[in-house]
């Protein structure tokens, strides 16, 4: 399936021959040559030459001669697409990932050596300055369900920073069973390592998310996912609020980890659990403030640090009648 | 958990395994894992968040799975030898079927992804109980079975077990995960060695391989050490391990010598199973198995040295101003950590001595 996915990104384009006229050669059939061999159609090459060797190969292989202009591919020209050799290249790609996974298993954790990992107090795990930081992000909205509200991700003036905006629509889907509707989101894409396999980050060494952000006033929520290895889990999420100030300064958002609670299927469950930070899978930014109408967030850069000043380390208690297993 | 409740669950894991140690019909060893298997999971979940519950999901279904797979094999040997004592087992396929579900329940290579992801989900002591008395049993039928397994089975798990140990745990943080790694290694260790214990053909119960019980005693003095020194700085990642020198200086140095004792090397106790492992492989005519297993022995050090660098070594920089932290008495309870600190290091000595069980 990822196979699929990457076929269809890396599609190849071959140049193809002028149509043989099969009138005049009845002999080839339906033998055509998908693919111009380079003497034919060399655009550097002077146009009189270029000629009498395509006439002189032209009449062995029976095609129609065209004079092509240098620069001008020929309308007939049509984008072949290569299913082999994006398989291949995808093949290469995968296989030279896992070797540098295998170089950096050795190197240390993260591909970085161990006393640069531990003595880290600050990262930046996601920083928006091309199109490629782009990628690691989807954005999702109601229309999924049904719903009106439309979402986009672009890069920002100058390639500083990420653009999310688009409207909001609380109006509910009409497929009788959506009472309510109206969100948008953005969700980073989960990290993979050579043949598509799931991994995780590992913040362990931090306690404060930080972001750098500029908004218009509106209230979204900072969602964080761990690791999916068992099904049970894609349904488990950590979140907290983030309120931005609108204005045209940038706001520093710092949420410590230990602040984030606990939310089953959508639902903020009675027991709280602590967000354990050694298998974290995903971050998203959701708008659900029902407010209809235009949004835009501005995002700059996703980090984490340690802020030693905060030593707690779960905001939120559980009473027997909440949580009675923690209290048998 | 209640203390009553605590003490009638880890009662009964400890009567699974002694009914597993102590049976010889095959029906009663496999009643006895099933025992063990489904008391410890209260305790793996003492926790109850949901990675302890992911944890204890993990374990249910690999220990099922080698449970019902030690079942077939029973099943297969009663087949073709019409007996359910345990004996030699005549039937090449369930020989290999019971050895396959018993290297699956210790976390054997190539069965071994899930004790890093449960040893990481659950809290120090389980993980203690887990890396430690769950490897009893079925190295105790592994032992009685020890005659009838096939050699380049166990041999080539062995091999791929240290390995996978030793690569894995490379370039991990989390300390759970690396006691893991370090589990898988030992166990290759112990699976190596076991093929050569001497057979139990004339039933004399007094011959017993003590290269196979030293290694695993051993193995369970020093992991029973480390788990507790961990769970006494309270640390789980390496990290909070090197702030230690802060808090208690003195589990900063004893984690050097229990490291390097883990690791195997000389003087301290652990290198007393790798070298006579080494020299009754090589009595028995293979050279190569442990040279790679001695070469990749040293992967498994690497990780020890780091720990041990970056703990004891160093000091660390902490977030503290003052030179050392105010040292209060313990309120854990370590029972016996003194005497295990010292058996887990300073045996080597005495090892001569051990000639005397032969």
């Amino acid at each position: 399936m990822a196979l699929v996915l990457k076929f269809l990104n890396g599609t190849y384009i071959f140049r193809k021959c002028p149509k043989p006229n099969v009138a005049s050669c009845p002999f080839l059939g339906t033998h055509f040559v998908d693919y111009c061999s380079s003497s034919l159609q060399k655009p550097v090459a002077a146009p009189g030459k270029t000629s009498s060797q395509r006439n002189s190969e032209g009449d062995l292989q029976g095609h129609h001669q065209r004079e092509v202009a240098l620069d001008i591919t020929s309308p007939e020209e049509k984008p072949l697409v290569s299913f082999d050799k994006a398989i291949k290249d995808e093949i290469k790609d995968q296989f030279r990932r896992l070797k540098d996974d295998i170089v950096n298993h050795w190197i240390g954790p993260e591909g970085r050596p161990l006393h640069e990992v531990l003595l880290e107090q600050a990262k930046v795990v996601w920083q928006f300055r091309g199109k490629e930081d782009l990628d690691k992000w989807m954005v999702t909205s109601d229309k999924t369900i049904g719903g009106r509200s439309e979402v986009f991700l672009k890069m920002s003036r100058n390639n500083q920073s990420a653009l999310l905006y688009g409207t909001l629509s609380s109006e509910a889907p009409k497929d009788g069973e959506s009472g309510r509707s109206g969100y948008c989101a953005m969700i980073s894409r989960i990290p993979r390592g050579p043949f598509e396999r799931k991994r995780a980050y590992d913040w362990s060494q931090f306690n404060t998310l930080y972001l750098r952000v500029r908004g218009d006033g509106r209230p979204w929520m900072v969602n964080i996912r761990e690791d999916t290895d068992i099904m049970q889990r894609k349904n488990q999420m950590y979140s907290y609020f983030m309120f931005t100030r609108g204005g045209p300064y940038w706001q520093e958002v710092k949420i410590p980890f230990s602040k984030f609670f606990y939310s089953n299927q959508g639902r903020i469950r009675d027991a709280q659990y602590q967000l354990l930070l050694d298998k974290i899978s995903s971050i998203g930014f959701t708008l659900a403030d029902k407010v209809d109408g235009p949004f835009f967030l501005e995002i700059d850069f996703i980090g984490v640090f340690t802020d030693p000043a905060h030593t707690e380390e779960f905001a939120y208690e559980n009473s027997p009648e909440l949580n009675p297993r923690l209290f048998k | 958990m209640k203390p009553p409740i605590l003490i009638a669950i880890l009662a009964t894991v400890m009567t699974g395994t002694m009914i597993v140690m102590l049976s010889s019909h095959w029906l009663l060893i496999w009643i006895g894992f099933e025992m063990n298997m489904l008391a410890i999971i209260p305790i793996l979940m003492k926790k109850f968040n949901p990675r302890a519950m992911e944890a204890s999901t993990k374990y249910f279904l690999t220990q099922a799975t080698a449970s019902m797979l030690l079942m077939m094999g029973v099943t297969i040997n009663l087949l073709y030898s019409g007996q359910w004592m345990i004996s030699k087992i005549s039937n090449p396929a369930a020989s290999i079927m019971m050895t396959i579900a018993l290297t699956m329940k210790l976390g054997l290579s190539p069965f071994h992804f899930w004790v890093p992801e449960v040893t990481q989900g659950i809290s120090l002591s389980s993980g203690m109980i887990l890396l430690t008395w769950q490897k009893i049993a079925p190295m105790s039928i592994l032992y009685q079975i020890s005659p009838s397994i096939n050699t380049d089975l166990m041999t080539l798990m062995a091999l791929t077990s240290v390995l996978t140990g030793g690569w894995g745990g490379l370039n991990q943080t989390q300390l759970r995960k690396i006691m893991a790694y370090s589990s898988i290694a030992h166990m290759g260790w112990m699976t190596a060695i076991i093929i050569y214990s001497p057979t139990m053909m004339f039933l004399n119960l007094n011959y017993i391989n003590f290269y196979f019980y030293i290694k695993m005693s051993l193995y369970i003095l020093m992991t029973l050490s480390t788990f507790m020194l961990f769970m006494l700085s309270a640390s789980t990642t390496t990290l909070s391990l090197s702030h230690t020198w802060n808090k208690i200086p003195l589990i900063a140095s004893t984690i050097l010598t229990l490291m390097l004792s883990l690791g195997g090397l000389p003087p301290l106790s652990g290198f007393i199973p790798k070298w006579m492992i080494i020299q009754e492989l090589t009595k028995n005519d293979m050279i190569v198995v442990p040279t790679l297993m001695a070469i990749t022995a040293l992967l498994n050090l690497y990780f020890y040295m780091r720990l041990t660098y970056s703990t004891a070594l160093t000091m660390f920089p902490s977030a503290n101003n003052m030179k050392m932290k105010w040292q209060f008495e313990h309120t854990k309870k370590m029972t016996l950590l003194p005497p295990l600190i010292i058996t887990s290091t300073m045996l080597l000595p005495i090892m001569p001595m051990m000639s005397i069980l032969d």
